[in-house]
């Protein structure tokens, strides 16, 4: 695999990834907008909306995730 | 009754928007990008044999003809772009020449024309 294909990559997972998470959050809105709130339009949008932001969250950390660092305290005794 | 009638009903709609979450998480859609990336291809890899079930369940089949493959979708965004990119590249550095003979022959044209 081509060191300079996973920015490719990265865009492909990224993009998938928000069609996904927009779809479920629109359906997922559709349902509850169906059941509880009488089908108003705002569940839906709402849900679409959250959808994007989760998408735009995990894209953010997939592009940043060589410089994110995970460590953690070793207590030395 | 009617109370009764209230909770069961809340209890019906509670349970179907509860089981709609649950198969939206289930299935990772609200994962991380790659687990929504893996759905997406499932999906695609399941969206083919599924029209063509439906089809046939709806007696859709032409018998005289078969109906045309299900197209494949396959599709990467960022192979695309850059295709597009290279062949608007490349339009744009042959452009200059490709005037310049564009002009040329359309003044010989013009002049036969005249002539």
């Amino acid at each position: 695999m081509a060191s300079e294909g996973e920015l490719g990559r990265k865009w492909d997972r990224c993009l998938a990834d928000s069609a996904v998470k927009l779809g479920a959050g629109f359906g997922l809105g559709i349902v509850f907008s169906v059941i509880f709130f009488k089908r108003k339009t705002w569940p839906i949008t709402f849900g679409s909306g959250m959808g994007l932001g989760m998408a735009y969250s995990n894209c953010q950390h997939d592009f940043q995730s060589p410089y994110l660092l995970h460590g953690k305290f070793v207590k030395v005794s | 009754t009617v109370a009764a009638f209230d909770s069961f009903r809340f209890v019906i709609k509670g349970s179907v928007a509860g089981a709609a979450v649950f198969v939206v998480y289930e299935q990772g859609l609200l994962g991380s990008g790659a687990q929504g990336a893996e759905a997406l291809q499932k999906a695609r890899a399941a969206l083919p044999p599924a029209v063509q079930e439906w089809t046939s369940y709806m007696g859709w089949e032409v018998r005289t003809a078969p109906l045309p493959p299900t197209p494949k979708l396959d599709f990467s965004p960022s192979d695309s772009w850059n295709k597009g990119v290279h062949v608007v590249m490349s339009a744009l550095s042959v452009a200059p020449t490709r005037a310049c003979e564009y002009t040329a022959q359309g003044w010989k044209y013009v002049r036969d024309l005249v002539k």
